[in-house]
């Protein structure tokens, strides 16, 4: 319920997006949810955890457990380079996660007009991870579901 | 004799404490509702909420007085609730509620003190009553009252004045000296050296004794006099005992002080208060008036004397105003203040005092005016002269007996906490830093001793003060037994054992419902229906309920246990089995899983429901709850001899002492309390038994092999046996050899819990307990030993 409030509510008045690419495609993550933009350091491993969970890194004395999202989203893992970069996202009760992306590329203000909803298909889009398509004259934007993809049990 | 019931004794602090805070909250409530005039549903629901505790609190200490005074305006705010009255006269009736709230306040501060008598409230219970049975509509509002007939426009500065000695915080001691005493002046003088830093105000007689040495004579006769008021926090008997045990003295013994005595009119400020033209109860306000400077004045009168108990003052006081003579310790200006500042107080007129004339001196006119005026003090009058720390003693009087305990937010406790966290880590990177690698440094080290040791003092500080008996938690449970002893008609004995135990205070929080579901469970469950089962087992007829509790190796263990008839693991099984929550064949059940399958969901071996138990949530609610807390609960029973709950917890929740091994590029924590030895492993110590599992000989004993790396599925560590080390590991009564790369060094860490994501994936399930920051920044993994070895 709340969710689908949400979803209608960046539907009607857009907002700033995080650009980001992974694979060559472009993502957006609302501007609320984030935190910080750190570079690529070494993560801690902690065994026994879902493979796409690296692990976990200490920001100024917090521990942030760490998702690659190219593993979230079935993909080859590359080696971390300079461009790569951990968005460090907050949710509710203070709640930090950081994803691992390629590389990322600016704030951009989406338009109401510009947003349009996801193909309702359950091949399509299977996961939910995206919420949001953006299209403005700079090309297609895929606007990811922050909750989903980070909180989300895998089946 | 204490003026509480016996045995409430260690209650007195919190009682104290607790209506204290109530009180106080009351007078906020008030506060805040008087400015505004409205009274809020909400707001009457909590006065009258905080009156039926006072009640309840001070019925439980034998403190009946106060207890029916809180039962009064307990009942006239039921009125007040239920019959929703308008209520013309709220001044009144504010005035009633802060009345009855000061004298509760003034009977808490003496409620220590044995001498005092209880203070007797019926004449303010009275006036409540009074007040309800107008609210209620029973008698009308209060009638114009008869007017009195004395006049006080004329004041004689010579006449004797009898006032009330207020600021005597004074307590007089006649110390007599062995008879054979020489130089007894000397030893007065030691005397009062002896207690002069304990008292803020001291004087004696004779006076001249440093300089006089005939006095010495004097005081064998008659005594030497001493008058004395204790600075906060010292009480009289400490400076007595003082005095006493200084050398020669024979005796130390407390003079009365006297109430009041008799002053010549001129040595006192005269003022005139008039009040508002309708503002009623006039001499009630009066009162408020008195009440308020009473603790500024040394020396107090006041005219019409009878306003507490004769309304019929009221009119007086409407006509020709009310009169206060006083000797301040503050200036006058000070107390005309705050006359003028008392609700309803129209002026605040200085007199002059002439003989058999009435000339007033207006120093002040609107009540709500706050500034006094500076030119108050008249000729006539003789401003009072006081030593310099005369001033506080008033206050410092009311501070000794106050409670000595204070109310913290818990998160600030808990931010203190976190920073103490965040210094170890601090300290283990300065000591620890990779910069000093090699480098001999006596001086460093033995600075790093000095602030390791004094790190760890704070620490102990910061956990001590959030360390809280467990005997609070316990103490609720007599209520729930004695209710339950009722319904159920059993006749069961609650026993505690180590209720002293002391728990963090965010553990007893969350340990009252799981306790409550195990007590609850044994009354039910546990104690049998019928005495004579009880007899024919050979038990006694009654039962007994024991919470026991203990600390060991940084865990506390709780255990709720019950002589009743125990649990059957057949019974068990074959209710599991209906219910079809087995896992596994039946066969393959021992006793104590068996036992431990009335924690799964939705078990409950009640056949029918009843108020307290059978829904088959209870011990389901309790597991989950205690394992919140990062504790364990396991159930022990024998047939025919009872139950026992037992409940491990973590005695503190954030820092414990760590021994950091290393496993591939990992670096794991384990608890140093749980490692036995570390040691190489030698070629005749490993064993592999016929499933391929090795095992090691330690002195004749034989103890299985963990090894790390397989565990967590790490690469690139040590897997030869020889190269690593071996960790000798105990929980919970067993023990298991763990094998790991190196070892690292021992350090403090600050246990720091994983974040909700990964609880989400049941990291505590797979033995680890949270993380830590090391002193180089990295992270190590804190290894939850007694899960590893019990899983095993």
């Amino acid at each position: 319920m709340n969710e689908e409030y949400e979803v209608r509510d960046f539907a009607s008045t857009g907002g700033e997006v995080l650009l980001f690419t992974i694979d060559g495609v472009i993502y957006g993550i609302e501007i609320k949810y984030i935190n910080e933009i750190i570079g690529y350091e070494d993560i801690t491993i902690v065994p026994k955890v879902p493979s796409y969970i690296k692990g976990v890194i200490n920001i100024r004395g917090q521990i942030v457990p760490i998702i690659s999202v190219r593993k979230r989203f079935g993909k080859e893992e590359i080696p971390p380079d300079e461009r790569t970069c951990i968005i460090v996202l907050e949710f509710e009760g203070s709640n930090q996660v950081g994803i691992i992306v390629d590389r990322v590329r600016e704030v951009t203000t989406a338009k109401p007009a510009d947003i349009c909803a996801t193909p309702q298909h359950r091949n399509v889009n299977a996961n939910h991870y995206i919420k949001y398509i953006i299209e403005d004259d700079s090309g297609i934007k895929l606007l990811l579901n922050c909750e989903k993809l980070v909180l989300e049990l895998e089946n | 004799m204490a003026k509480f019931d016996q045995g409430m004794e260690s209650m007195v602090d919190t009682y104290i404490f607790e209506t204290t805070s109530l009180l106080e909250q009351l007078d906020q409530i008030l506060i805040r509702t008087e400015s505004e005039s409205t009274f809020g549903e909400d707001e009457i629901n909590e006065i009258f909420r905080i009156m039926h505790t006072i009640k309840g609190s001070s019925a439980m200490m034998g403190l009946d007085n106060m207890s029916h005074l809180a039962h009064a305006v307990e009942d006239m705010f039921y009125i007040v609730r239920e019959d929703k009255p308008v209520i013309k006269d709220t001044r009144t009736l504010y005035d009633l509620v802060f009345t009855a709230s000061d004298l509760l306040k003034a009977e808490i501060d003496i409620v220590q003190d044995e001498d005092t008598p209880p203070t007797d409230f019926s004449e303010h219970m009275r006036r409540i009553r009074d007040y309800a049975a107008v609210l209620k509509g029973i008698v009308p509002e209060a009638s114009e009252r008869p007017a009195a007939t004395e006049q006080y426009n004329s004041f004689d500065p010579d006449e004797m004045v009898e006032v009330t000695v207020v600021g005597d915080s004074m307590i007089n001691a006649l110390v007599t000296f062995d008879d054979d005493t020489s130089m007894a002046n000397m030893r007065a003088l030691l005397v009062v050296n002896n207690i002069r830093d304990k008292c803020d105000k001291l004087s004696f007689i004779p006076e001249d004794i440093e300089s006089n040495a005939d006095s010495a004579a004097d005081i064998l006769k008659n005594g030497f006099k001493v008058s004395f008021a204790p600075c906060a926090g010292v009480t009289k008997d400490d400076v007595i005992n003082l005095i006493s045990q200084t050398m020669c003295v024979k005796s130390c013994e407390i003079l009365p002080s006297s109430d009041t005595k008799k002053v010549p009119a001129h040595t006192l400020t005269t003022v005139r208060v008039m009040f508002e033209p309708d503002c009623k109860m006039e001499n009630l306000r009066a009162m408020m008036v008195v009440n308020n400077i009473h603790d500024d004045c040394e020396l107090l009168a006041y005219y019409p004397e009878n306003i507490e108990t004769d309304q019929n003052t009221a009119q007086h006081i409407k006509t020709d105003g009310f009169i206060i003579r006083f000797k301040a310790n503050i200036p006058d200006e000070e107390i005309f203040r705050t006359i003028g500042e008392t609700p309803s107080v129209r002026s605040v007129d200085e007199v002059t005092l002439e003989r058999s004339s009435a000339d007033k001196k207006s120093t002040q006119s609107a009540a709500d005016s706050n500034q006094a005026s500076a030119d108050a003090p008249q000729a006539g009058q003789v401003q009072s002269s006081q030593q310099p720390t005369g001033q506080q003693s008033a206050v410092k009087k009311h501070s000794d007996k106050k409670q000595s305990l204070i109310s913290v937010n818990l998160s600030k406790l808990d931010q203190l906490l976190n920073m103490v966290g965040e210094i170890v880590i601090a300290e283990a990177m300065v000591t620890s830093n990779p910069d000093l690698r090699g480098l001999k440094l006596d001086n460093f080290q033995k600075a790093a001793r000095q602030l390791r040791k004094l790190n760890s003092e704070m620490q102990d500080i910061v956990m001590s003060i959030r360390m809280v008996p467990i005997s609070g938690a316990f103490n609720k449970m007599t209520r729930i037994v004695r209710d339950m002893k009722v319904k159920l008609g059993k006749d069961v004995d609650l026993v505690f054992e180590g209720e002293e135990t002391e728990v963090d205070k965010s553990i007893i929080d969350s340990l009252n419902d799981p306790l409550m579901h195990m007590v609850r469970n044994s009354m039910d469950h546990g104690i049998e229906e019928d005495p004579q089962d009880r007899i024919n087992a050979g038990k006694p007829a009654k039962g007994k309920i024991t919470l026991s509790a203990y600390s060991s190796s940084g865990e506390v263990v709780i255990i709720v246990s019950d002589d009743g008839a125990g649990m059957d693991p057949q019974k068990l099984l074959t209710k599991a089995e209906k219910n079809g929550i087995l896992t596994k064949p039946r066969s393959e059940y021992s006793d104590k899983e068996a036992m431990n399958l009335i924690m799964l969901p939705g078990f409950s071996t009640n056949e029918k429901v009843t108020e307290f138990s059978g829904r088959g949530v209870g011990m389901d609610v309790v597991k989950q709850n205690i394992e919140k807390l990062g504790g364990t609960v396991s159930v022990d029973s024998k047939p025919g001899q009872g139950t026992s709950f037992i409940v491990k917890i973590p005695l503190s929740l954030s820092i414990v002492d760590g021994m950091e091994v290393s496993v591939g590029n990992s670096i794991f924590t384990i608890p140093i309390n749980y490692i036995k030895e570390s040691f190489k492993l030698k070629p005749n110590q490993l064993l592999t038994d016929t499933d391929g599992h090795d095992m090691i000989m330690i002195r004749g004993e034989c103890f299985p092999l963990i090894r790390l790396y397989e565990l967590y599925g790490l690469e690139g560590a040590q897997e030869n046996l020889y190269e690593g080390i071996i960790i000798l590991a105990e929980a919970d009564g067993k023990s298991a050899c763990l094998l790991a790369d190196g070892l690292m060094g021992e350090q403090q860490v600050v246990i720091k819990p994983f974040s909700p994501l990964l609880n989400n994936f049941g990291v505590k399930q797979n033995g680890m307990s949270g993380c830590s920051i090391l002193g180089d920044g990295s992270i190590t993994i804190i290894l939850d030993i007694s899960n590893i070895i019990t899983d095993m």
